[in-house]
C-alpha cells in the first residue's frame, strides 16, 4: 500500500482483507495518524456491530491459561533483555551472559531480573578483582550497606567460586558458572564484606577489596 | 459514558477509565492486560463464538489472538481508537481467518446438523437480540446489503464478493464501507434502549 486508506479501514475491521492486505494497512497505520483514527472509527463500528449479537460470558478457566501462557513467555522474552540491560549497567558488552546456580530456569531468571533491577535502581559500588592476568576480568557490584552483591566475570572459560575472605578464613559463597565467556553470581540478601576472592578449586585467583 | 455537564468549559476532564486503561495497556502493562481481560472477556469471547459457533474453538481463539497482540508490543496504540473495539476485531479477524482455514460454512453447518447445541454452556439466547443485527441489515438498501452480509457473516474478502456479485472492486469496497456504518447507525437505537 503506497496511499493512505479509505474504504479499506471498513474491509480491514470487517475481516475481507486478505493477510497481504491486512499487514500493508497494519504497517501503514504505524506511521499516519489520520489513517489509524479512520481505521479505529471502523473498528468501532464493527465492534459495536458485534456488541449487539448475543453475548455469552467467557468461561471462567481461560483467563488463566492465557495468563500462564503470556507470563511464561515473557520470561523467555525478558532474558535478552535482561542481558542487555546488564550489560548497560555494569559497563560490560557480553554476547550473552548466564546466572547458573543450581536452580531453575524460571528462578533464576527472577533472580537475575532481581538483579538487574537492583544494580539499576539503587545506588551502588563497584570494585575489581585484582590478580586476573589473563584469566578476564572481574568486578563486583554492591550495595553501600553490603545488602546486596552482584558478582560478574568476563572471559572467563571455566566456572569460579566466591568465597568471603575475614578473619584469616574462607567462606564459601556460591559458584560464577562460565557460560559464553561470562559468568555472574547475586547475593541478594547479604552482610557487609570488605573482602571478596574468586576461587579456583582450592586455588585464589583474584581478591577485590570492597569499601563502604 | 462521561457526562460533559458535570465540568466547567475551563476544566479538563480527567481521563476516563476506558482511556487510562487503553494508554497503560499501551505501555505494555502486565496488569493493564489483567484488567482489559477482565473487562472485555465476554464480548472477545461471543465475538469469536458468534463466528465460530463452538466453545472450544472460541476459547482457542480468544487466546491466540490476545497472546499474539501481547507479543508484539506496537499493535495497539490509543491514536487507533478505543482498546475495546480494537480488542474485539482482532479477536473477530483471528476468528475469521480459522474459519477461512477450516473450510467455511459448509463443514460448521455440517458440525451443527450433527450435534445438539452447547445448552449447558450457552443458554438460549433471547431472540430479539439473536435478530436485531439481521434485522437491522434487512433495513440497508439491497446494494450495501448483499455484499455486507458476505462480508459480515460469510467470512468473505471483497475480492471474493467482487467476483460472485461480478461488481468491479472498487464499487463492492464502497458499497460495504457505507453499508458497515449504515449498519451501525440503524443498531444505535437499540443500543440506546439496551442502557436504559
Ligand atoms: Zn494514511
Amino acid at each position: 500500500m503506497t496511499g493512505h486508506i479509505s474504504d479499506e479501514a471498513a474491509l480491514y475491521a470487517l475481516g475481507s482483507l486478505s493477510d497481504e492486505e491486512r499487514a500493508a494497512v497494519e504497517a501503514h497505520v504505524q506511521a499516519c495518524s489520520s489513517c489509524a483514527a479512520l481505521l479505529g472509527a471502523a473498528e468501532q463500528d464493527v465492534a459495536f456491530v458485534a456488541s449487539m449479537e448475543p453475548q455469552h460470558d467467557a468461561p471462567p478457566l481461560l483467563a488463566g491459561r492465557i495468563a500462564r501462557t503470556l507470563d511464561r513467555r515473557s520470561t523467555r522474552q525478558w532474558q535478552p533483555f535482561a542481558a542487555l540491560a546488564a550489560a548497560f549497567v555494569i559497563g560490560l558488552l557480553p554476547s550473552a551472559y548466564f546466572w547458573q546456580q543450581n536452580q531453575s530456569l524460571h528462578s533464576a531468571m527472577s533472580a537475575q531480573t532481581a538483579a538487574i533491577q537492583r544494580v539499576a535502581s539503587t545506588p551502588h559500588r563497584m570494585a575489581h578483582f585484582r590478580g586476573m592476568n589473563d584469566r578476564g576480568s572481574a568486578s563486583v557490584m554492591y550495595a553501600p550497606d553490603g545488602s546486596w552483591y552482584v558478582v560478574l566475570v568476563r572471559d572467563v572459560s571455566k566456572s569460579l567460586e566466591v568465597a568471603w575472605m575475614h578473619d584469616g578464613e574462607k567462606t564459601m559463597l556460591g559458584t560464577a558458572q562460565a557460560h559464553d565467556g561470562v559468568a555472574m553470581l547475586y547475593l541478594p540478601r547479604s552482610h557487609r564484606m570488605d573482602q571478596l576472592a574468586l576461587m579456583d578449586g582450592a586455588r585464589t585467583v583474584a581478591v577485590a577489596d570492597l569499601s563502604y | 459514558m462521561r457526562r460533559r455537564a458535570a465540568f466547567s468549559e475551563h476544566d479538563m476532564p480527567a481521563p476516563s477509565d476506558d482511556e487510562a486503561l487503553a494508554i497503560a495497556f499501551a505501555a505494555h502493562d502486565r496488569t493493564a492486560f489483567d484488567r482489559a481481560y477482565r473487562a472485555y472477556a465476554g464480548l472477545l469471547y461471543s465475538a469469536a463464538y458468534n463466528v465460530l459457533g463452538n466453545g472450544q474453538e472460541a476459547q482457542d481463539c480468544v487466546h491466540d489472538a490476545l497472546v499474539r497482540i501481547w507479543r508484539s508490543p506496537q499493535a495497539y496504540s490509543p491514536a487507533r481508537g478505543t482498546l475495546r473495539s480494537f480488542l474485539v476485531v482482532c479477536v473477530r479477524n483471528e476468528a475469521i481467518s480459522r474459519r477461512r482455514r477450516h473450510g467455511r460454512r459448509m463443514q460448521m453447518e455440517e458440525r451443527l446438523a450433527a450435534q445438539p447445541p452447547e445448552h449447558d454452556q450457552l443458554p438460549d439466547s433471547d431472540p430479539i437480540e439473536r435478530d436485531r443485527v439481521r434485522s437491522a441489515l434487512a433495513g440497508l438498501p439491497v446494494e450495501q446489503r448483499v455484499p455486507l452480509e458476505l462480508a459480515y457473516y460469510q467470512d468473505k474478502t471483497h475480492r471474493e464478493i467482487a467476483s460472485e456479485l461480478r461488481q468491479p472492486l472498487g464499487t463492492v469496497k464502497s458499497r460495504i464501507a457505507l453499508g458497515l456504518r449504515k449498519l451501525a447507525q440503524a443498531l444505535q437505537p437499540a443500543a440506546q434502549a439496551d442502557r436504559r
